[in-house]
């Protein structure tokens, strides 16, 4: 394994546990997605793992080595992608990817190679020589993706990475993501993106309040809900919609409670019972009281939300 | 000791490519304040005898070198402090001194032409003839290196919004307060004591007797005592740099 963290804990002064008890391991060539709130622990947790910060309990091992004695060993292996901006002023993004693939040991050509190389995949060459100040937020944030990226360590650490990049870039971004776990790196990515996440990562680990809730692969953690299926109608306005829900629970006796969340009624069904459940609701669209329906798996962001203890805005579907 | 060269090489590369934009206007200012200081503080003085005008000569470049070490470079800190660009330096895998080292060289290096301008200004307005030593070499290194590291303990020490108003206050008391422009025996008792453990008045003692070599020689004092304090400001600086929450 090249990345163990056993019974992590830290509290930070003033008593706030940031990371409570966590546990889990990474194997070479795996991409494991950190998921959580803000504030369940994920940055507590990297800036540990690359020697920034020191745990109050518990054990980091990478390769076998322990980052809290040897901090320098843990900023030569991992390579960090940190969720604020990197420094930029002045420079331009070859330079500053090429710079920094040079300081984490590599010579002058292959910086080279390596920076053109990911400027090419993340298709953003017109940009190569352009001063950082006039760069766009997402054209920054991709730079710095490159600069931990070009020259990687063997644990990869991404915070956010996919923040303020555009649909197809971002698409870009995951196989680039992918690519390094298949050079052979462990790469950890933070992100709040489980739809995006969920075609490149081989786990996830979802924190809620500094505490593990959930580990494994996307498969498993669907787990139980593979036989439950999504349906969600929009009624004309909101008032319409309550009294949708209340037929629901009427006429689909055997449904779980509906949630109303404005102009949509959202309810989770057993497969089984998908046939009846549309026929229903068509024939509301036919009396005019849904403008729009849809029947979906229950998705993986829709288990994360049942995982972690709720905010205001989230339905909890899979439940 | 090659990977030690070779991150401070590519630090410093960094370090000239992100102020290349600022880096004549850093020079010109830098330059303008250290002349500036010297004639305007001569106004003051109708008719300087030649002790007051050698104060005045080389007060000037040493608060240049002040105003280099203990404003600038702790401002540029702060600003990177508040970006959080901070936490990113410390997650890359440098030497700390590498680091140090590679941002001291950029801000001595900005420093000197200042220094020249000065010097050369001072023979021209007060009609001196300055003897300079090979001394001056070691003297401007320490008194910009101590600044440098006594101006990096601040902001490294300091919350970004404070650090300003320290390294204002700081070169106050270089300018107004300190025995560098004029003799200590101007001050009252109190403050000239004090002075004795700042490191005001042995920066301007080094700068001034390696101009002008006093007939007893250059004293060794203002060199170990700069010493010191160079290493108290960086070893507090290394210490910040390395500590872990």
């Amino acid at each position: 394994m090249l990345l163990e963290i056993q019974h992590l804990t830290k509290d930070y002064r003033g008593g706030v546990r940031a990371n409570d008890d966590i546990s889990f391991r990474l194997a070479a060539g795996q991409v494991l997605g950190l998921f959580g709130h803000n504030g369940a622990g994920k940055t507590t947790l990297l800036n540990q793992v690359v020697g920034l910060t020191l745990p109050t309990s518990g054990s980091i091992r990478i390769d076998g080595r322990d980052p809290v004695a040897d901090p320098a060993m843990a900023r030569r292996v991992c390579s960090l992608q940190p969720q604020s901006q990197v420094p930029l002023d002045g420079v331009t993004p070859r330079q500053a990817i090429e710079i920094v693939a040079r300081i984490r040991g590599a010579d002058r050509r292959r910086a080279r190679e390596r920076t053109d190389v990911l400027l090419t995949a993340l298709d953003i060459q017109q940009w190569a020589g352009t001063g950082a100040e006039r760069l766009s937020g997402g054209v920054r944030r991709l730079t710095a993706f490159c600069m931990a990226a070009a020259e990687p360590g063997r644990v990869v650490m991404l915070d956010e990475p996919t923040n303020d990049v555009d649909p197809v870039r971002r698409r870009l971004l995951w196989s680039q993501i992918r690519a390094l776990a298949d050079a052979g790196c462990a790469v950890v990515v933070v992100t709040h993106n489980v739809v995006e996440a969920e075609r490149t990562v081989d786990r996830l680990v979802v924190l809620d309040r500094g505490r593990v809730v959930a580990d494994g692969t996307p498969a498993q953690l669907r787990g139980d809900h593979r036989e439950r299926l999504r349906l969600e109608l929009v009624a004309a306005d909101q008032a319409a919609a309550r009294q949708l829900a209340a037929a629901l629970a009427t006429d689909l006796a055997d449904a779980d409670p509906p949630v109303v969340a404005g102009r949509r009624v959202v309810v989770a069904i057993d497969a089984a019972a998908a046939a009846r459940a549309l026929a229903w609701a068509q024939s509301q669209r036919t009396a005019g009281r849904v403008d729009e329906l849809s029947v979906t798996p229950i998705s993986l962001e829709d288990v994360y939300l049942t995982l972690v203890s709720p905010e205001d805005g989230h339905e909890s579907l899979a439940a | 000791m090659s990977h030690w060269l070779r991150s401070y090489l590519l630090l410093l590369r960094w370090n000239l490519l992100r102020l290349r934009a600022v880096l004549v206007s850093l020079v010109a200012i830098q330059t303008l304040i250290a002349v500036g200081v010297m004639i305007g503080f001569s106004f003051l003085v109708a008719e300087p005898d030649p002790v007051t005008a050698l104060y005045l000569a080389t007060g000037a470049p040493t608060i240049g070198l002040i105003t280099v070490g203990m404003v600038a470079a702790p401002q540029l800190v702060a600003q990177q402090k508040a970006a959080g660009t901070f936490d990113y330096h410390r997650a890359i895998p440098v030497p700390r001194l590498a680091m140090l080292a590679a941002d001291a060289t950029v801000w001595v290096a900005l420093a000197l032409p200042g220094l020249i301008a000065a010097l050369g200004v001072a023979t021209l307005r007060f009609d001196l003839s300055l003897a300079i030593s090979p001394w001056l070499v070691p003297a401007v290194l320490l008194v910009a290196a101590c600044s440098v590291a006594i101006g990096y303990g601040v902001a490294y020490a300091a919350k970004p919004e404070v650090t300003g108003a320290i390294t204002q206050a700081m070169l106050l008391v270089a300018l107004m307060f300190a025995p560098i422009n004029y003799p200590a025996e101007h001050l009252p008792d109190w403050l000239a004591s004090t002075h004795q453990w700042l490191p005001f008045t042995y920066m301007a003692q080094a700068i001034r007797e390696s101009v002008a070599v006093p007939a007893t020689g250059v004293s060794p004092v203002p060199f170990a005592v700069l010493a010191a304090w160079c290493v108290v400001g960086l070893g507090a600086t290394y210490k910040i740099m390395t500590r872990r929450n």
